[in-house]
Parts: structure tokens; C-alpha cells; sequence
């Protein structure tokens, strides 16, 4: 007797989940390939064809000067996941490094180190996101940056509560016993035991940091206008949004879809990992 | 217990005191003060430039600027905005009656969804209804705040004929109009945190249900209900009361998003319009408040700890 459940829970598949999975396996496509799917300019103006409703021409619509919104919402996936994906990546890096030492040598260096963290943790993350760009200025170049300074120190804590509790372990005692070095313990004994925990954080982060990426490209200082950006092409909508509601609804959906499918993902991984 | 109380303020003081310090240097160190919005491309006349740098303090070194500002903060001041001339903290006053208005409204809202969703998804784990729910919460978690009331507008507006009015009301001005235009941001960012929400109860309430205590219950012949309402949820009580911290610091930064959006004079509009515009006394008095304010949020969750489970009383 194998009845559907089994099978689901033998593939460990819920509908959730295999949703989640074709979401990401569209979004790879659309990252990898956007001309294909979308072979028309995403920056083409053409006036006489301002703020049409989608039709068999335009399946999104067009936006006010009549660019085309299938292929903008199409060609701005690679931008936006991209530059939340490299900004994330940065954090992680520079997180994870500054909490491997912090955790695994403690001292002075986890004092100053956490005492930084803790300035960055005191505002919410948009209120920071929203200073950095601000006071920086708009621009696909601070937008990285401000997102990397607020998700670092989450990466930060994860790396160093994990390098702490192994420099606990006894394989680091024997270790040291053997005569290796510090530098040597903590590169190749300490930092691979830890790195999962910060793959884990980068994906359960993803999809927060995505929606702070949307929302200074929604408060206009995220990507410069004509570049297209799920953010700010749903700022361009909001002038329009009684008029031209298909300007804002699709790439919301897209942002609604590309979230929930990391996020389904990232609670599987913790489940996998035995965190969550 | 209090030890550990004074320890944590005085960190989260020390925190707030360094942030104030990073903002001020982060916007002395960028190009663009308010002199040079003043005088535009143009200014090229020295002795204006000079005239204005002096009377804005701008001339003097950055930590003298820092020392005197904290010294009038100290005091309870916190300068004057450089463009509307007006006391910053009574600018804060009124943005903040705003948005604490949009924030306690959606706190309540997010709650009575948000937390017996959890608690029936919890009971009912597994079942279809819990997959509804957990659906629910996915798409609330993964749904953009401003997109939602972008399309709040257009629903209220295509199926209701209604949208809100342009100009805001405070409730004593007009109460009608002041709810008609905080129903729907506070809808937006509710939806959110009732997804928030009802995903960690979930979690919650099927962690107590496994523990053995809810064995012996079961076994003692207690009635379903006075496990899950008498035992279990008073035992989640503590990671609630921490949730709803977080949750309402959440609330707080989504409020500069969706303040934008419906044109609401909250914090966040106070913020925004300050950074853009150059003016500093503004922004880091608006600032120190909203970490103030998260200061004290935390605080009063360690507070609550103590009230909730006498274990934890000094």
C-alpha cells in the first residue's frame, strides 16, 4: 500500500515545494538567457505606444513612453537577483571572515568587530538601507554596497557563534596538541565545519535582502531609470497605478515568486541541516 | 536578571551614541551639503558660501560639530531643521503621532490574524488546512509590502469605486478621513506580519506539542483545549512577547516604505525628505529617535520576560 503521501514523502516533495523548485529552475533561465524569452528591447522607446494595456503584442503592457514591459520585467530579472546576489555575497564574505577570527580568537579583535556590528544592527535594515542610499546617492554601485553593510553583521553572528562553539571542540585541542598553527586550525579545520551554516544564512537571507533591493528602487535610490529593475520599474508604476496597473502588478509578482521560491528552498536546506 | 537588564541598556546606549557618530560623519563626508543646494551650480560667489558654512556651523571641525550637538541633545534638544526652521523634536512629535498611529494599528491587526492562524495551523499539523495556512504565511512573507498596496489601490479603486483622500487628516482633525487613509497601509504591512507571525506560532505550538508534558496531559485525561489554551500557549508566551518586539521594530522600518507611498508625514517621509534635502539636524535627531525607540522596545520585551515567567524575576 503506497498511496500518494508516501510517494510525496519519498521524493520529500510537498506541492510547496516542487512549486518552488520549477519557480527556480524558470528563474535560472530568465537570469541565464532573457534575450530568448524576450527578444524584444527592454529600453526601445515608442510614444505612440504609451501606457497600452497588455494584448497579444505587449503581454505585460507598456509602460509610459511605451517600452515594452514583457521585456523589461524579463531582462530586469538578471539585474535584480544579480546585484542582490553579489551584494549578499559580499556580505558573506566579509562577515563570515570577521566572525571566523572574531569567534575562533575572541579577545580584543570580537570586541571591536562586535561593538561595529552592533552601531549596524541598531537601526531596522530598510531605515539603514534607506541612509546609506541616501546619503549616498542613487545607483546600482551604492545599492550593493548599502545592502552589503546591513546584512553583514547577520553574517557576522552566524560565523562567529559557529567558530566559537568549535574552538570548543576537541578535534581543535588535538589539533593544537599536534603542533599545528592557529592560522592553519582555523582555515582548514574550523572555517568548513562553519561554511554551511553560512551557505544556510545566505539563502534564508535572500529573499530579505530582495525585498529591501526592491523597495530603495521603489523609493527611487536604487538602479538609475532606464536600467531595468523590479523596484524601479514598480516605482514608474506607482505614478501610473490608476491608470496602468499592469506597470506595477507584474514585476511584483515576479519579486512575490522569486522570494517564495528561495524561501521554500531555504526552509528545506534548514531542515536538511537539522537547524530549523 | 537586573544586572543583565543595565548591561544590555548601556550596550544598546553606547550602540546608539556610535551610530549617531557613523550618520554624522557618513553625511559631512559625502559632496552636496545644504550650502551648496542653496546657492545651486552657480555658487561660485566665496564670500556667500563662506557666510553660510559659518552660519550653519559647517566651518568647524567635524568632532567639535558632533560635541555640540550631543551636548544640546543631552539636554533634550535637537536643533532646528536648516530648511523649515522648526523645532526637530516637535517635527518628530507630529511625524511620530503618525506613524505610531499606522504601527500600533497594524501591531493589533497583525496579532489577532496572525496568532490563531499559528496556533490552528500548529494543532492542526500536517492536514490541508495547515497547508493553506502555511501558504498563507509563504505568500504574506514573500509579498512585497509597497506592492501590496499598490495593489490595495487599484482593487479599492476597480471593485470598491473608493480610493483614499490625498491630503492627510489626523483623527482629531477628521477622524473619518484619517482611518479612510490609514486603512489601507496599515492592510499592506499587516498582511505581512500576520504572515510573520502565524509562521512562528506555527512553529512554536508544534514544538510544545511534542514536549512530555502534553503526554502526561493527554494520559492525565485533560480535554484537547485546556492543552492547547491552558498549557501550550501560555507556554509560548515568552517567544511571542519577543516576537512581537521584533515584529514591531519590522513594522517600524516598513512604515518608511508605505509612509511614501500614501503620502503619510510619518517618521519615515521625516527621514527620507531630511536625507534628501541636506538636512542634518533632521535626519540624526529622526534617527536617534527611531534607535530609541528600538532601545526601548527591547527593553520592555526583557521587562515582559520577567512579568511572564517568575523563573526569569530578579
Amino acid at each position: 500500500m503506497i498511496g500518494a503521501a508516501t510517494w510525496r514523502a519519498m521524493l520529500g516533495a510537498t506541492p510547496l515545494q516542487a512549486l518552488s523548485a520549477a519557480l527556480l529552475a524558470i528563474f535560472a533561465v530568465l537570469v541565464a538567457v532573457p534575450e530568448l524569452i524576450a527578444p524584444q528591447s527592454p529600453l526601445a522607446i515608442d510614444l505612440s505606444r504609451a501606457l497600452e494595456p497588455p494584448s497579444s503584442a505587449h503581454w505585460f503592457g507598456t509602460d509610459d513612453v511605451g517600452r515594452d514591459l514583457f521585456a523589461r520585467v524579463i531582462h530586469a530579472t538578471r539585474i535584480t537577483l544579480g546585484l542582490v546576489a553579489g551584494a549578499l555575497l559580499l556580505a558573506a564574505v566579509l562577515g563570515a571572515s570577521l566572525g571566523l577570527v572574531a569567534g575562533f580568537a575572541g579577545g580584543a579583535v570580537d570586541l571591536v568587530a562586535g561593538r561595529l556590528v552592533d552601531v549596524v544592527l541598531t537601526f531596522p535594515p530598510i531605515i539603514a538601507g534607506v541612509v546609506i542610499t541616501g546619503i549616498l546617492g542613487p545607483g546600482a554601485g551604492n545599492l550593493v554596497l548599502a545592502l552589503a553593510i546591513v546584512y553583514t553583521p547577520l553574517f557576522f553572528r552566524i560565523a562567529r557563534s559557529g567558530a566559537l562553539a568549535e574552538s570548543r571542540r576537541s578535534y581543535v585541542e588535538a589539533a593544537r596538541a599536534l603542533g599545528f598553527g592557529e592560522v592553519s586550525i582555523l582555515l582548514r579545520q574550523v572555517t568548513p565545519n562553519v561554511l554551511p551554516l553560512v551557505m544556510l544564512q545566505y539563502v534564508v537571507l535572500f529573499p530579505l535582502a530582495l525585498q529591501i533591493e526592491a523597495a530603495l528602487g521603489f523609493l527611487g535610490l536604487g538602479v538609475a531609470p532606464p536600467t531595468p529593475d523590479w523596484g524601479s520599474i514598480l516605482e514608474q508604476g506607482k505614478n501610473f497605478i490608476l491608470v496602468a496597473w499592469w506597470i506595477s502588478l507584474w514585476p511584483g509578482l515576479f519579486l512575490l515568486a522569486s522570494a517564495f521560491a528561495v524561501m521554500v528552498f531555504g526552509r528545506v536546506l534548514q531542515r536538511r541541516l537539522g537547524v530549523a | 536578571m537586573l544586572r543583565f537588564l543595565v548591561t544590555r541598556l548601556a550596550s544598546a546606549c553606547f550602540a546608539a551614541l556610535l551610530s549617531s557618530f557613523v550618520v554624522f560623519l557618513l553625511m559631512r563626508a559625502v559632496p552636496g551639503d545644504i550650502v551648496a543646494q542653496m546657492l545651486g551650480q552657480s555658487g561660485s560667489d566665496r564670500a556667500a558660501e563662506q557666510a553660510l558654512r559659518g552660519f550653519f556651523g559647517l566651518d568647524q571641525p567635524i568632532h567639535r560639530q558632533f560635541l555640540d550637538w550631543l551636548g544640546q541633545v543631552v539636554q533634550g534638544d535637537l536643533g532646528r531643521s536648516w530648511y523649515q526652521g522648526k523645532r526637530v523634536t516637535l517635527l518628530i512629535a507630529d511625524a511620530f503621532g503618525v506613524t505610531f498611529e499606522v504601527a500600533t494599528a497594524t501591531l493589533l491587526l497583525a496579532t489577532l490574524i496572525g496568532v490563531p492562524l499559528g496556533v490552528i495551523a500548529g494543532i492542526y499539523e500536517g492536514t490541508r488546512l495547515d497547508a493553506a495556512i502555511q501558504a498563507f504565511n509563504l505568500v504574506g512573507l514573500s509579498a512585497p509590502v509597497f506592492w501590496v498596496g499598490l495593489m490595495l489601490l487599484v482593487g479599492a479603486s476597480a471593485f470598491l469605486a473608493w480610493s483614499p483622500p490625498f491630503a492627510y487628516a489626523s483623527p482629531s482633525e477628521d477622524l473619518g478621513d484619517n482611518i479612510a487613509i490609514v486603512v489601507l497601509p496599515v492592510l499592506s504591512l499587516a498582511l505581512l506580519q500576520a504572515a510573520a507571525y502565524s509562521h512562528f506560532v506555527r512553529d512554536c505550538m508544534i514544538g510544545e506539542l511534542r514536549r512530555d508534558y502534553v503526554k502526561a496531559a493527554i494520559a492525565k485525561g485533560l480535554s484537547p483545549a485546556q492543552i492547547y489554551f491552558k498549557h501550550a500557549l501560555r507556554n509560548i508566551l515568552i517567544p511571542l512577547v519577543t516576537f512581537m518586539g521584533l515584529i514591531l521594530i519590522q513594522i517600524l522600518g516598513g512604515t518608511v516604505v508605505i509612509e511614501s507611498l500614501f503620502s503619510l508625514p510619518g517618521l519615515g517621509r521625516l527621514i527620507l525628505s531630511g536625507i534628501q534635502g541636506r538636512d542634518y539636524p533632521v535626519v540624526q535627531g529622526a534617527l536617534l529617535f527611531v534607535v530609541l525607540v528600538a532601545i526601548l522596545i527591547n527593553f520592555t520585551v526583557d521587562l515582559l520576560y520577567g512579568m511572564i515567567d517568575p523563573r526569569l524575576r530578579p
